[in-house]
């Protein structure tokens, strides 16, 4: 059985378990459930919200590298400290908040397999007690690095005009363009549903087990490169409709499958499906 | 705007709160929810109990209203349900009890953010909502079946 392209990007809950007073790691919890840390968390972790954390609102964009660096010191990160991601969901926003560290060039990451369900299934402890840790002063990056694995709008434009591979992360419902919204969710401000010309709907639980864990090499390269085409070298970008459930995909090709130039459209449908001129296919 | 009495506490006690203290306070609310259950030997004059598409899982709304035209609502609620809507679930069936169906179908949801408090009123989080037009939905129906009966 061969091993992922970089296995030990992936941890599991025993591995976790065994490092929740290392130094050297800080966990970080990322939930869509914006008061499920507050509930109870595994112990050490530390909160960080995909909005309120991450992104700048008023101009529909991450923090800035400022920002950045105040949000790692006031939660004791440095530099060399190996951010290790879990979260609800399958790790939807655990994975998004991992890109986002990668952003602005923390490289220093790891993500829970199975994520926070899995540590619930097997009866570990949550705890309310809210960790506090020194201050550090982390350095302000230099840059985000935003065009090595981020599209916007006019890159995936360019990408589905010259029929790069795009993958469609949504459920299938969604591409055809027969609802809007995710199921189970509240309409989130689309007018129009379908997906993005050229695109592949590959939807993102594809990639994972019942229990939320990662399928193997093996049946990961039979979705993405035996079934969708995709090759390690090719420019590949995914998208869904907020960044998070493409983000999940992006580390599925990034660091399971070792594909080299992935990029997550965050802008996604919310963006592209409102976008006057936006070109779109519906399929039956 | 002045809500029922006891969702006015209700409102007036977390718009007095620093935000970690709201946050603390919803945890509790959330946590309620098993005391929102229908008890034994209970009955109601509506259950209205389903899995609709904007919710991540069942919520079941009992409606009681007794000869004065005073509210009791019970809930229930299915795992997946998220944090958020725990809470306003059990706020809501502790600030409603005792007003009239009318005064729940009246009700205006811009209490919410006032509980809620700005920073977690978000995309993905709508469903706070859910949970008042459920209740409203079920003092509609009560009432336009009482309106058949006269």
């Amino acid at each position: 059985m061969t091993t992922y392209a970089q296995p030990e990007i992936l941890v599991d809950i025993e591995w976790l378990e065994k490092h929740l007073d290392d130094p050297s790691i800080r966990v970080i919890e990322s939930n869509e459930d914006v008061l499920l840390y507050d509930t109870g968390h595994i112990r050490n972790a530390v909160h960080i919200d995909w909005r309120s954390d991450l992104q700048d609102d008023l101009i529909r964009d991450y923090i800035s590298p400022e920002k950045f660096a105040a949000l790692c010191s006031r939660n004791g990160i440095t530099p060399e400290t190996t951010c290790v991601f879990y979260g609800d969901k399958s790790n939807w926003w655990a994975a998004y908040a991992l890109w986002a560290f990668r952003l602005f060039g923390h490289t220093k990451v790891k993500l829970v397999n199975g994520g926070r369900d899995r540590w619930k299934a097997s009866g570990k402890t949550f705890t309310k007690d809210k960790p506090h840790f020194p201050a550090t002063n982390y350095p302000i990056p230099s840059k985000r690095y935003d065009n090595d694995i981020r599209a916007f709008y006019l890159d995936t434009l360019a990408h589905s005009k010259a029929a790069k591979p795009l993958i469609d992360v949504r459920s299938p419902g969604e591409f055809k363009g027969d609802v809007t919204h995710m199921p189970e969710y509240p309409q989130e401000g689309v007018l129009r549903g379908g997906h993005v010309p050229g695109a592949n709907s590959v939807p993102w639980k594809t990639a994972v087990n019942e229990d939320g864990t990662f399928k193997s090499v093996e049946e990961l390269k039979a979705i993405y490169e035996q079934g969708c085409g995709l090759k390690a070298d090719q420019d590949t970008i995914v998208y869904c409709r907020i960044g998070e459930r493409s983000s999940h995909t992006w580390f599925v090709l990034t660091y399971l499958l070792g594909h080299k130039n992935v990029k997550n459209y965050d802008g996604s449908w919310t963006e592209w499906g409102n976008m006057v001129r936006s070109p779109i296919e519906r399929s039956s | 705007m002045s809500y029922p009495v006891k969702l006015q506490a209700i409102v007036d006690l977390f718009q007095s709160l620093p935000d970690v203290a709201k946050r603390e306070n919803l945890v509790l609310y959330s946590e309620a929810t098993k005391s929102l259950e229908p008890k034994s030997g209970e009955t109601f004059d509506l259950e209205d109990i389903r899995k609709d598409e904007e919710c991540t899982d069942t919520v079941g709304v009992y409606l009681k209203v007794n000869e004065q035209d005073e509210v009791l609502f019970r809930m229930t609620l299915g795992p997946e349900v998220q944090t958020l809507t725990r809470a306003m679930s059990a706020i809501l069936c502790r600030g409603l009890q005792g007003s009239t169906p009318q005064a729940v179908l009246d009700l205006e949801s811009d209490f919410i953010p006032k509980i809620v408090g700005a920073e977690l009123v978000r995309q993905r989080s709508q469903t706070t909502y859910y949970v008042l037009t459920r209740m409203k939905s079920a003092c509609k129906v009560y009432l336009n079946r009482k309106r058949l009966k006269v």
